[in-house]
């Protein structure tokens, strides 16, 4: 295999498949004329996003911008909910207009923005910093507003204050139970409970009962661990159980107003906190009577800092955007940017750039598709139009990776092994044929796309075709095969029509070994 | 060049069907080929059921009479009165199970009361891929127990078709050099063995030639080549299978009992299937969980009665098969202020079909005591879960885990078959 540098054409394709999600058809070209340094500060630039239409369509999504309160109305039943099978089904229709809306947003921002590596790297701190949809009701009116105050906010900001906007998020305390931790009772509190329902009832074992169930709410562990586990250190790195209690400890009262009357907003509840000087990662941290919730900060802030965060941090960016199992040099590199910065994102986006492993030949289209990646790099290289987006949901899900819909706090897995198991390519090409064929209702590419090629020389398509799709080219296998279609196509028509042979090539280049790449 | 991936699936891919064999694991794990030369001593199938997000086995194997478990769980404690199905003196099944009260008077139905793994983690994640890896603490172990079986016992020219997942996406068990299918359901029907034939020629199905290709294709190109390949034939003999197979039972309209049909359907085939994992998610029971009714006693009735149709079904089959069911870890032996319970430690498992010396309880129980507890609040591990998979192999398949199977680990006896 040949190692020499990229070409300037391969550098550009190279851009296009790891900070967007794959060239659109006249991208390819676009990037070379206006240079990479150029695209780059594009993408990285904080100024208004270049496609207004979108932005402007977006607007009409009403729940995009709304606050949890505001989104809570939409799940509320009905006043005229007179209980028919009619008023069950809207109620339910509009409970999940945000989660809708929300999906459709990021849809058809990863297919249609130009700020494509924004897109990109809100998918990766999606999964770093995962909640789901999954974890129940409450989930579908705070999803939308921590995807805007949390994800993207931050996306290219600091890491740190990412991480400390999804501590105070509901949604972040809602999927990993932190809101119902509290400080365990004390003996009179549950002589008291004991008491008051003995009295109430009458019962003397029903006030133990109570008494006992009173002494059981308690600390809950799962977020503390999870911020070091998946958030910040990386599994069993530099803490033990013991930081575990100690950081659930602090955290407390970390929860949220919920439930008809409740504002769905953060709320540190001193009732529920455990007071106390608590040593996390070996650390004291004071408590502070005047301003309790400050321990709490200053641990996850303190974890935010630490060495052992930039270099998870560092690990996963490398293998999210080179290669599943990143180069040192290059985590050690990207740790170094992390550490100045306090996890700078476009700091460490320069460094990668910056690096030769990112533009090793080694690495280039050797990184497979997430199902995720696979199915916008298609919409994009089809320019397809999109109206029905439950049909874009109901393809991601059979794929497995549904938009905020991973039930483990690991968020989706980026790597090739967690993907590629001998079946689930059979899905993909369900969905490749389903969708070149025009079978999907609501996705569908622009009859005209096929227009474009030379209509005279019918045996040229295929190429034209994998120039769009397959920029850097196909294998020899898949040109043979493409040319068996052809040739059997061209001998039964009289007068070929692209836009019959076009949408069969199509379908077979979307499952080609090829497209799975990028 | 020496490329820089992972030594798991993509090397493995690489090789699939071509060696047989541990060359790729960890050599610290010592596991050499020649020591892995068994074969298969009986015919013989596992289906390996997984509980996704640490079962509550207090409340399937219940010791109902306890009271100490009765004031731990005010609320989701079963009593008698609440129709625990009652095994002896002093355990019986959660009532959501009692479709396997037959299952246990005619012998096949061995549980094991606290089993689980000597690491404590309170992680799924880890807890998961430790237990599926088998190897507890060592993360250098990236192949699961039922695929390491796999390739230790493939023969030159054997079917590739000796293990399945009724998933989309592979159970980490199953994971490793031997390579597994993952069968999502549209596969099952017409249109799939269409899909099929669509895309043969671009990988090479029939007389394809992986070498001779020009540069496109380097070498993760490959692995998507031939896990394509693969898709390919194996899913075409799967759908051959089940076109051929018929139910002899109705079974529960869920989605797990559809899954148990058609692996009864290929069981009953007779063509070599040894190997089913089978995933059963959503049982992280922090809040809800419930005891007679709730989140809980529902998922349990779909498994007891998909089970027991699945067992009915397979008819004499059943003689030859093992049914596991497994999850990470137990719950907390308190329930908490949600009705629900957290991560805890020990936990059980379910050994079910004609060879296991079922009708009783297996393993040792400790009193459920202050200090029979593990650290005062999770039920202890008086079973290394190990143990129970390595004499599942043998009882089930005849094979007798060499030494390194499990690193560092050597399993002790319990009795089950």
């Amino acid at each position: 295999m040949s190692m020499e540098p990229l070409s300037r054409k391969e550098r550009a394709i190279h851009l296009l498949n790891r900070f967007a999600y794959g060239p659109r058809p006249e991208d390819l070209d676009m990037l070379l004329e206006q240079g990479e340094k150029a695209w780059l500060e594009e993408q990285l630039s904080s100024a208004p996003e270049p496609n207004r239409a979108l932005t402007a369509q977006l607007k009409e999504l009403e729940t995009l911008d709304l606050t949890p309160h505001e989104c809570f109305e939409y799940t509320e039943v009905d006043q005229e909910n007179d209980g028919s099978e009619e008023a069950r089904r809207k109620a339910r229709e509009r409970q999940n207009i945000p989660r809708k809306q929300l999906s459709q947003a990021l849809v058809r921002r990863a297919v249609e923005k130009e700020r494509q590596l924004e897109e990109v790297l809100c998918d990766f701190w999606r999964n770093h910093l995962n909640v789901s949809f999954t974890k129940g009701n409450q989930a579908r009116i705070l999803i939308s507003d921590y995807e805007r105050t949390v994800v993207r906010r931050h996306t290219l900001g600091n890491f740190e204050d990412m991480l400390m906007a999804s501590a105070e998020h509901p949604a972040m305390l809602h999927y990993l139970d932190n809101h119902l931790s509290r400080k365990p009772p004390t003996e009179q509190e549950l002589r008291d409970v004991e008491r008051r329902v003995r009295r109430r009832t009458g019962s003397r074992s029903q006030g133990e009962e109570a008494a006992t169930i009173a002494g059981q709410k308690g600390l809950n562990e799962n977020y503390a661990r999870e911020i070091m586990e998946l958030h910040t250190l990386g599994v069993d790195n530099y803490y033990k159980q013991k930081d575990v209690i100690a950081l659930a400890g602090a955290l407390t009262g970390w929860t949220f107003s919920g439930g008809s009357r409740g504002t769905h907003t953060f709320e540190f509840r001193k009732d529920m906190h455990a007071f106390g000087d608590k040593r996390l990662l070996g650390k004291i941290f004071k408590e502070d009577k005047e301003n309790p919730q400050a321990q709490g900060l200053a641990m996850v802030q303190m974890l935010a800092r630490h060495k052992g965060t930039a270099a998870f941090v560092s690990m996963k960016l490398a293998r999210f955007f080179v290669a599943d199992v990143p180069p040192p040099s290059l985590v050690k590199r990207l740790t170094k940017a992390y550490k100045k910065t306090k996890g700078n994102v476009p700091s460490m986006i320069q460094s990668l750039v910056a690096s030769e492993e990112f533009w090793s030949r080694e690495h280039y289209r050797a990184k497979f598709k997430t199902p995720y990646e696979f199915v916008m790099s298609a919409f994009r290289a089809l320019n397809v139009e999109i109206s029905d987006f439950s049909k874009v949901h109901r393809a991601l899900m059979d794929m497995g990776q549904p938009i905020y819909h991973c039930d483990d706090p690991t968020g989706y897995y980026d790597t090739a092994e967690s993907w590629l198991d001998p079946g689930v390519m059979a899905l993909r090409w369900e969905f490749a044929l389903g969708l070149a064929g025009g079978k999907v209702k609501g996705i569908e590419i622009p009859p005209n796309y096929y227009d474009s090629l030379p209509q005279e020389v019918p045996r040229l398509w295929q190429h034209y075709l994998t120039e769009y799709l397959v920029p850097s080219g196909a294998g020899k296998r898949t040109r043979n095969a493409l040319s068996t279609i052809t040739n059997q196509y061209l001998a039964k028509a009289r007068v070929p029509d692209s836009r019959v042979l076009g949408p069969e090539l199509v379908g077979l280049l979307l499952g080609s070994p090829e497209f799975q790449q990028q | 060049m020496k490329s820089n991936h992972s030594p798991s699936r993509r090397d493995f891919l690489r090789t699939a069907g071509l060696t047989a064999g541990f060359t790729l694991c960890p050599s610290s794990l010592a596991l050499s080929r020649s020591s892995f030369s068994w074969t298969k001593k009986k015919p013989g199938s596992l289906v390996c059921i997984y509980l996704r997000g640490g079962a509550d086995f207090l409340n399937m194997i219940v010791p109902y009479r306890d009271d100490a478990y009765h004031s731990a769980r005010p609320t989701i404690g079963l009593r008698k009165e609440d129709g625990v199905v009652e095994l002896d003196s002093k355990f019986g099944l959660h009532p959501g199970l009692s479709a396997w009260e037959s299952l246990w008077k005619s012998k096949k139905l061995a549980p094991v009361v606290m089993v689980g793994s000597p690491h404590t983690t309170r992680s799924h994640f880890d807890a998961q891929d430790f237990m599926e890896f088998a190897a507890p603490g060592d993360r250098s172990v990236r192949t699961g127990w039922l695929n390491r079986y796999l390739a230790a016992t493939q023969k030159k020219g054997a079917s590739e078709f000796r293990a399945m997942a009724l998933e989309k996406l592979l159970p980490r068990s199953l994971r490793g050099n031997y390579p597994v299918l993952a069968v999502p359901r549209s596969m099952e029907k017409k249109r799939g063995a269409k899909t099929l034939s669509r895309f043969e020629e671009f990988y090479g199905v029939g007389g394809g030639v992986m070498e001779g290709d020009d540069s496109m294709m380097d070498r993760d190109g490959d692995v998507v080549v031939k896990s394509g390949k693969v898709t390919i034939e194996t899913l075409r003999r799967y759908q051959d299978l089940l076109e051929k197979g018929t139910s002899s039972v109705k079974y529960p309209s869920g989605n797990f009992g559809k899954k148990l049909q058609s692996i009864a359907k290929v069981l009953k085939s007779g063509s070599g299937l040894e190997i089913v994992g089978l995933d059963y998610g959503g049982w992280d029971d922090h809040a809800g969980q419930g005891g007679v009714e709730g989140n809980h006693h529902t998922r349990l009735a779909d498994l007891g009665n998909s089970l027991k149709s699945f067992c009915d079904d397979l008819g004499s089959i059943l003689d030859t098969t093992t049914i596991l069911v497994m999850t990470e870890f137990g719950r907390t032996f308190r329930e908490n202020g949600n009705s629900g319970t957290d991560h805890g430690h020990g936990g059980g498992m379910f050994v079910l079909g004609g060879g296991v010396r079922g009708g009783r309880i297996h393993g040792k129980w400790r009193s459920l005591t202050s200090d029979g507890l593990y650290q005062g609040r999770d039920l202890a591990v008086t079973t290394d879960f190990r143990d129970v998979l390595a004499e599942v192999l043998h009882g089930s398949l005849g094979f007798e885990p060499p030494k390194g199977f499990f690193p560092n680990y050597s399993p002790g006896h319990l009795n089950l078959y």
